[in-house]
């Protein structure tokens, strides 16, 4: 390899022919391939990969370049024609051999002439992908459908025509000795944090790995290093809206080539309890909905832990609420109930993601009526488990964010373990170490409690309520943005 | 007017300046107090605990049936944002600088001493700590660790801001020097 990166285009073409031949195998891939030419009689090669390059534009330069046959005659000035007549508007010189390959690879077409020492690149990249639609899991009723794809020239693009502010800086690096995927970097200048920027930049930069195939949760995993906690430390989305609001925050933007969700740094817990859909509404329904979103996520995390406390010791039932718990003990454990009516959710939510379209109809009425009916009926269930796991299943469906519901499922079965074992103390003491690990954890030094604990009164007024926009003046702190304002201070 | 003009900046420094870290140690304190004390009343309505917070306030030294059920509840509630004031003060005088968490749980479990062990006799509605039962030692003492937690992280955490801050602006001035 270190060979290689000091090879430079030479001026014999033979010699450039032979090194694509041994370093990309040209003739071995049969997706890669050169045309010859000869202009003016000079031998001209152009290198293509198939699949990466808009034949249509090729063909175009192709025209041009043979044209020149027709009306030049200069033949030492035979390198600067031919740039002239790369009717493109992307058209680089290249020197380093190493830096050709990568662009060939990339989709770019390259241009040797003989005789001269560097070669032409010009950009004619198409890839294959799909248009801008509606991310499936961040729908909202009204506002804009389109969302991010996995071409992250597109999403630069999708991103652009929301901020078209000059100040909006994309930065592009490369990842991966192998895949060398793009990882873009969006922020605004005058609002990010210049820490947090040269944070991200530096943890990108000392990614050393062959390829990054699973794209944003690679770059993810080097960045946040967060071990077996289950709890996600970066938001994702597919929205562009939601990207661009997070720009205007002063939130940085990651995107990675290959993938349609992009990474927003720095997150809170609170980040991902919020939804598009609340600002797509009024103030007053955007906080209903919130607050029947936080009762679900409420739900989904200590509903069976609490209920188990209950059932285990009926006394702590307060006058009136007597008739919470079962009337008669089942044959099973009320624990073993609830952790195996659980698991069969779990089944179902994964069952459900894998199975085609066809048969999930099917997969459903077998799960919901069969299993649930029948379960109970032969003695395997009390109603009132099916009743609670299904409220806590149905919460934790209506968590916008997915890694979220999952890391809260996790935190549930955990309590109704220590609840099991302990009653009404373990589940006192699970809740209060619960809350002290997440208050500890930091996501790119943002705590992860932020604005519950460390307290912040103007940021948790905008978690609890869905403040209408002419009133939030203000950036929230917690990015430390470099401007504070949104509006005008009045 | 000439004074407005040539120091617009300061001006908007003013603006852009965030609450003072006492205003902030104030409010934190009001807000701990009535949030954790809120959940210890609902601890105490499902029998997590066996006294709330207005056994100690209320049921010790009154005794009319207001100091019982929702109202003694609330308006004890207040009274602990109230004073609770005082305890955020008295983090914010002593231990501001020590950031992280652990000094605000260790802060809550020694104003828990404080209060269920070396305290109870002062407080005739609150049995003798040897008394409690286990359930209510338990819930107490982790209200109290979260209680702690919340007004110690908070304050550290915007001392640290402030610091940082200021010392970031340091830094400009010098570059700009």
């Amino acid at each position: 390899m270190e060979n290689s990166q000091k090879v430079k285009v030479s001026e014999k073409i033979k010699q450039n022919q032979d090194y694509m031949k041994e370093h990309i195998g040209i003739g071995v891939s049969f997706d890669l391939g050169y045309r010859k030419l000869t202009i003016l009689k000079k031998e001209i090669d152009i290198y293509y990969l198939t699949g990466l390059c808009d034949t249509s534009v090729i063909v175009e330069i192709m025209k041009m370049l043979v044209d020149i046959n027709d009306v030049e005659s200069n033949q030492r000035k035979l390198p600067e024609i031919i740039e002239n007549r790369l009717v493109h508007q992307q058209v680089t010189r290249v020197k380093g051999m190493d830096e050709v390959v990568d662009q060939l690879l990339s989709g770019l077409i390259v241009i040797f002439v003989d005789g001269l020492d560097e070669a032409f690149v010009v950009d004619v990249r198409k890839y294959p992908g799909r248009g801008p639609k509606e991310p499936d899991t961040e729908k909202v009723v009204r506002g804009s459908r389109d969302g991010y794809t996995e071409n992250i020239i597109e999403n630069t693009a999708l991103t652009r025509r929301r901020i078209r502010d000059e100040r909006l800086r994309v930065e592009i690096m490369k990842v991966g000795e192998r895949s060398k995927t793009d990882v873009c970097l969006m922020y605004l200048k005058d609002v990010a944090d210049d820490g947090l920027v040269d944070l991200i930049k530096n943890e990108i930069e000392n990614i050393e790995i062959d390829g990054v195939s699973m794209a944003e949760k690679t770059v993810e995993e080097f960045l946040v290093k967060q071990g077996y906690n289950p709890y996600p430390q970066v938001r994702y989305t597919e929205r562009p809206d939601v990207a661009s609001a997070h720009l205007f925050e002063g939130h940085v933007v990651l995107m990675v080539d290959t993938s349609p969700s992009m990474i927003i740094t720095p997150t809170t817990f609170f980040h991902h309890v919020q939804h598009a859909e609340e600002y797509r509404q009024s103030p007053a329904v955007g906080t209903f909905v919130r607050w029947a979103r936080f009762l679900g996520i409420f739900a989904s995390l200590f509903l069976l832990p609490l209920w188990l406390t209950f059932v285990m010791d009926p006394s702590l039932l307060p006058k009136g609420l007597e008739f919470i718990g079962p009337n008669e003990e089942g044959n099973i454990p009320v624990v073993l109930q609830i952790i195996l009516a659980d698991i069969g959710i779990e089944f179902m939510r994964m069952a459900a993601i894998h199975t085609p379209t066809p048969l999930s109809t099917a997969m459903g009425l077998i799960a919901a009526v069969l299993i649930g009916e029948i379960a109970i009926q032969v003695g395997l269930f009390m109603p009132e488990v099916i009743l609670y796991v299904a409220l806590s299943a149905i919460g934790s469906f209506a968590t916008p964010s997915y890694e979220l519901s999952v890391a809260n499922k996790m935190s549930k079965v955990f309590l109704v373990i220590v609840v099991a074992i302990f009653g009404a103390k373990g589940l006192v003491a699970g809740l209060t170490v619960w809350l002290l690990l997440l208050a500890s954890m930091k996501s790119l030094n943002t705590p992860y409690l932020w604005p519950f604990i460390p307290f912040d009164l103007k940021g948790m007024i905008q978690i609890l309520f869905r403040v209408s926009v002419p009133l939030t003046k203000r950036r929230l702190s917690v990015t430390h943005p470099k401007n504070n304002y949104r509006q005008p201070p009045s | 007017m000439e004074n407005n003009q040539t120091e617009p900046k300061l001006e908007q420094n003013q603006h852009k300046k965030p609450m003072s870290l006492f205003h902030k140690a104030i409010l934190t304190g009001f807000v701990g107090g009535v949030f954790w004390s809120g959940l210890a009343s609902l601890a105490y309505y499902f029998n997590f605990m066996e006294v709330s917070h207005a056994s100690f306030i209320l049921r010790s030294f009154f005794n009319g049936t207001w100091t019982q059920g929702l109202l003694g509840e609330v308006i004890s509630m207040v009274i602990v944002g109230v004073l609770s004031i005082g305890t955020a003060l008295v983090y914010y005088l002593f231990f501001k600088k020590r950031g992280g968490m652990l000094p605000g749980i260790l802060f809550g479990s020694v104003l828990w001493i404080a209060f269920m062990y070396f305290l109870n006799p002062m407080f005739e509605a609150v049995p003798l700590f040897s008394d409690l039962k286990m359930d209510t030692v338990i819930t107490s003492i982790c209200l109290y660790v979260l209680y702690g937690t919340f007004i110690g992280y908070s304050i550290s955490y915007e001392y640290e801001n402030i610091q940082l801050a200021s010392s970031n602006k340091g830094k400009s001035s010098q570059n700009a020097g």
